[in-house]
């Protein structure tokens, strides 16, 4: 606690409140048609997740590497339960309900794929490069998760999940031979997930996306809608609480995974501009708390929470701009919902954890 | 967005490796350090190119925003309009169709009609068959309605899609009570036309229904949209263009599931031009009195089919028209009973077509002609005889006389009341063809009158016309046989009624006129028809005069072929005439007509009251009828009578008699 106090990462902790704040704000606008209570909600959440973030900060992060497997073990228990438990919400079951607030496991497992993750190559050093059964503890533990989540359905969790653990590989050497093997291994997975992975409104999106016009009201009509929205915000934008998109509700959850294309109908690309400026900041930011941190588990760690925001931020802001399919992944502290700030303010907890601690030796 | 900007450039500048330069933000600094090597020194070509791609991965997504919102922008944003804003079409009141004395005769009634939007209906064919239940619908249309359902795309499945209109009470009730279970279902208030008088003077008012993919391919450009109503037959179709109006438009904000939005929003949105009115049309008056028509249906009550047009003399104006069979409009203007269809299409008599514009054989009604071409060329003078024996010898021909026993020696006047056959063969064969084929032209026959819809020009053969049309080529024969109406001659009551109305006022063949002005919706007089005058007759007044002698003869003559049906003390002048259709028994053997009535022959009578300063003029038509003298001359006779009392409201005949409301004028000019 006296290290974080003298050693806060002042920047960090700006960008993330503003893009909080630009979040509550616009979510107040996307969600007055629907909800109009959620941006209370989730300034809530948001305090919350602060209160998290302080106290995970707060630890050195080294403590973290000690019980990722603990943390790791919870979060796999969690998702059986879910399947066996769970809340469903729209054919999906993705909720565990504690009292009155439901908590998405999946989420949480982000941040633990990453300290495990983290931890395994931090441990398991090869200067030579990995082989393949060198890789296979740390792929058995990615699979697991992955396809718990998989079978919730959550295809969005399940491809961050998967890159998080991807952009840590990257920064490991790997033989070649497991490069070769790995890269094998995905193409044919990608047909097998087609076939037994997905189901068929899965499926549906991507073709939707792949072939517009074919599903121009099915599918597609979500997308579509969310182009428009986004298109029609034109330089200087609607203005606030003016997107005709939203409140005529031809947006599709306007509150969480397409909560952007409510701010870029209303601000524009000038808003956009000051969002996306933002967005790189953070993600430059643990970066570069990922290049200056103490070890290699800190290192990683930050490099796992910048994927993790990257990818979200990659794949969300694709899927509004119509250049990737509806796969269902929020925008980090834009959408609604408490799992989701929470992960990713507990993800800026860790990375000030090791930016705090970086010059202890 | 000081801090963005330096946050993008500096792993670019981390990339170079450079050393730092003087000034440098603290971050660039600092990447610079990671480069240069920490205890994760090994990360470092990681680091780099982890830069490379997050760097270049929100450069493309900027670029996607720059094309959608800057490039594109305009084109969304039309886009993003097109979603909340709907346009709906006011129906605009189609005009009213009156008579002369201001009758409605074929109005708007308030109605309902369902339609489905598409993109409302969740389960498309659940929905269905419970509407298809309550409405009853039968499995083509349902197939018809899924099919259109299915074809509608993009923001076409936003558009209303109608199913039936002019549902029952019974219907509206029941689809208001199950609304719930019926998403994207809608009932509308429409108005549909209605016709009070029903089946009289369909013909000439005409009905409506919907327009088909032709018509409206034709008519783009002026607002017909598929489903609209376009009137059919008489006045509904030839008036179409004034009845119809305008729709209006209104510009309505909605949401996604097409619930529209407040004033506030609308405004806010749109600006003021939301809404352009509805104009309504215009409103016809009739030259025709419904009171007339009721009288003519009632004089017509015992015969299967025939056609009567009453008209005045003094302008043209048609005072009435009826054809029989009829049809109700009301049945046609909608959903056509199936029975209903069959039943009038199986019906020999063909109750669809106007018979007063359709030509049949005019008989001994055309004899006028044949009498005033002979004065008028100098073949015949009033005095000069003819004997008929009964017979016409006409080379190695027996021409013969209606009369078998011969009327003897005759006079034009005894000719034209005793219909003598003979004196016309004569008459035919000193005039030929070419010269009868004249002046039945002028008369008006061969051609089509202009009055209203599918109009028959009749029959004038000319030797030409029988070169070309009869099997043996022209046979002078022919010329007899039409001089008496008999032959190929073909006229239609209209052209009957007008031609002799010429004859009785004094040679002024008039246009015939159904329409005697347009009226705004609130009553203002837009355009007046005055009578126009079609042609001179050549004709010279006296000879005029004396036809129309010869006419009152035949009734008020002992030997007159209309004698007996004649009512005492109603003024009247006419003449009959009987068709023989004895040409078509021989195809009906070939199985074509087999009902014995069909073998009948034609009645015609065209009276005339008074003879002098007519009034009326009214040709009956019996179709199969029998005799002009015995069945269609008490039909015609009969009509005036009642047009006298009941309709102008005098006695006929009586020179002082005015009833109650003062008609002076009238009962004058009744004598």
């Amino acid at each position: 606690m006296r290290r974080l106090k003298e050693n806060v990462d002042w920047g960090l902790v700006l960008v993330t409140v503003l893009i909080a704040l630009l979040g509550i704000v616009n979510l107040r606008s996307a969600s007055l048609v629907a909800d109009s209570t959620a941006y209370i909600t989730q300034i809530v959440w948001v305090i919350l997740g602060g209160v998290f973030a302080i106290l995970v900060a707060a630890i050195d992060y080294r403590h973290y590497e000690r019980y990722s497997h603990i943390i790791y073990g919870i979060c796999v228990l969690m998702l059986v339960l879910v399947l066996i438990i769970g809340r469903e919400v729209k054919g999906s079951s993705r909720w565990l309900g504690f009292w009155e607030l439901g908590v998405q496991p999946s989420e949480l497992t982000k941040i633990a794929m990453i300290l495990v993750t983290a931890r395994f190559f931090a441990g398991a050093r090869r200067p030579e490069g990995y082989s393949l059964k060198d890789l296979a503890p740390a792929i058995g533990t990615l699979m697991v998760p992955a396809v718990l989540i998989l079978l919730e359905p959550d295809l969005g969790s399940t491809l961050v999940v998967v890159f998080i653990f991807a952009s840590l590989l990257f920064f490991e050497r790997l033989q070649r031979r497991t490069w070769l093997v790995l890269s094998a291994a995905t193409l044919v997975s990608i047909p097998l997930m087609w076939y037994f992975g997905l189901h068929d409104y899965q499926k549906e999106r991507i073709l939707s996306f792949l072939d517009p016009d074919r599903y121009k009201l099915g599918s597609g009509w979500h997308a579509r809608q969310s182009v428009i929205a986004v298109g029609s915000g034109q330089f200087t934008g609607k203005g606030y609480l003016h997107s005709t998109q939203t409140w005529g509700r031809f947006l599709p959850e306007t509150r969480t995974d397409f909560v952007l294309a409510t701010y870029a109908e209303e601000h524009g690309f000038l808003g956009i501009l000051v969002l996306l400026a933002l967005y790189f900041f953070l993600i430059a930011w643990a970066l570069r708390i990922a290049s200056t941190a103490r070890d290699r588990f800190g290192a990683l760690v930050a490099v796992g929470v910048a994927a993790l925001i990257f990818w979200q931020v990659l794949f969300n802001v694709g899927m509004v701009v119509g250049m990737l399919p509806v796969v269902g992944i929020t925008l980090p502290l834009m959408s609604y919902g408490g799992s989701s700030v929470l992960t990713v303010l507990i993800g800026i907890g860790l990375l000030l954890s090791v930016s705090a601690h970086r010059h202890v030796y | 967005m000081k801090a963005p900007i330096v946050g993008r450039k500096a792993p670019l500048a981390g990339l170079r490796s450079q050393p730092a330069p003087a000034g440098c933000p603290r971050f660039f600094e600092r990447m610079i350090h990671l480069l240069s090597g920490t205890e994760v020194s090994e990360y470092r070509a990681r680091f780099r190119w982890i830069t490379i791609l997050f760097s270049i991965s929100f450069l493309f997504l900027l670029g996607r925003f720059w094309w959608l919102q800057v490039l594109r922008g305009e084109h969304y944003l039309e886009q993003s309009r097109d979603n909340f804003v709907r346009e709906y079409s006011l129906p605009a009141d189609r005009g009213l169709i009156k008579d002369a004395q201001g009758r409605v005769v074929a109005a708007n009634r308030p109605a309902y009609s369902v339609s489905i939007t598409p993109y409302f209906a969740q389960d498309t064919q659940q929905t269905l068959d419970r509407l298809a239940a309550h409405l009853e619908l039968d499995p083509p249309a349902i197939a018809k309605l899924r099919e259109s359902i299915d074809q509608a795309k993009g923001l076409k499945r936003f558009q209303q899609l109608l199913v039936q209109r002019d549902i029952t009470r019974e219907q509206l009730a029941l689809l208001e009570t199950h609304k719930l279970e019926l998403p994207g279902v809608h009932i509308q208030a429409a108005a549909h036309r209605f016709y009070p008088f029903n089946q009289t003077a369909a013909h000439l008012i005409g009905h409506m229904n919907e327009i088909s993919a032709e018509e409206l391919s034709e008519r783009t450009g002026l607002g017909y949209r598929a489903g609209n109503y376009i009137g059919r037959k008489g006045i509904e179709r030839q008036y179409e263009g004034l009845l119809r109006g305008q729709e209006g438009r209104e510009r309505v904000v909605v949401n996604a599931k097409g619930i529209q939005r407040g004033q506030a929003k609308t405004r806010d949105l749109l600006g003021e031009a939301g809404r352009t009115e509805p104009v309504p049309g215009k409103d016809i008056i009739l030259t025709v009195d419904m009171k007339l028509e009721r009288i003519i249906e009632q004089a017509l009550e015992r015969f299967e089919s025939g056609a009567v047009v009453a008209a005045d003399p003094r302008s043209g104006r048609i005072l009435a028209m009826v054809s029989k069979p009829s049809f109700n409009p009301n049945q046609w203007t909608g959903r056509l009973p199936r029975e209903v269809k069959e039943q009038i299409d199986s019906n020999p008599f063909k109750p669809m077509i106007d018979k007063t514009i359709w030509s049949y054989f005019p008989g001994s009604t055309y004899k006028v002609v044949t009498a005033l071409a002979a004065l008028n060329e100098g073949l015949v003078t009033p005095k000069d005889e003819i004997n008929c024996p009964g017979y016409y010898l006409f080379g190695k021909r027996l021409f013969r006389c209606w009369d078998r026993g011969g009327h003897g020696k005759v006079n034009l006047h005894q000719a034209l009341a005793q219909s003598c056959d003979v004196y016309f063969y004569r008459m035919g064969e000193l005039l030929g063809m070419e010269k009868l084929a004249r002046y039945a032209q002028e008369l008006g026959f061969g051609s089509k009158t202009g009055l209203i819809g599918n109009e028959s020009p009749g029959l004038v053969p000319s030797k030409a016309w029988h070169e070309r049309h009869s099997r043996e080529g022209f046979q002078h024969g022919f010329t007899l046989s039409t001089a008496v109406g008999q032959g190929d001659t073909r006229t239609t009551p209209l052209q009957l009624t007008l031609a002799y109305g010429a004859i009785a006022n004094g040679g002024f063949l008039y246009y015939p006129q159904l329409v005697q002005r347009i009226e705004s919706a609130n009553g203002e007089t837009l355009i007046d028809y005055p009578p126009r005058i079609r042609h001179r007759l050549p004709f010279k007044p006296e000879h005029l005069h004396l036809v129309m002698d010869a006419l009152t003869a035949v009734v008020e003559e002992e030997k007159g072929t209309a004698y007996r049906s004649r009512i005492p003390g109603i003024p009247i002048a006419g003449k009959t005439g009987t068709a023989q259709v004895r040409g078509l028994r021989r195809r009906a053997t070939e199985g074509e007509i087999t009902d014995k009535v069909q073998w009948q022959d034609h009645a015609w009578f065209t009276g005339i009251s008074p003879p002098t300063n007519p009034i009326i003029t009214v040709t009956v038509f019996l179709e199969n009828g029998g005799s002009g003298g015995k069945n269609a001359a008490p039909v015609a006779i009969n009509i005036i009578d009642r047009y006298y009392r009941e309709v102008l409201g005098v006695i006929p005949g009586d020179r002082t008699a005015v009833l109650e409301d003062d008609r002076e004028d009238d009962s004058d000019q009744a004598n």
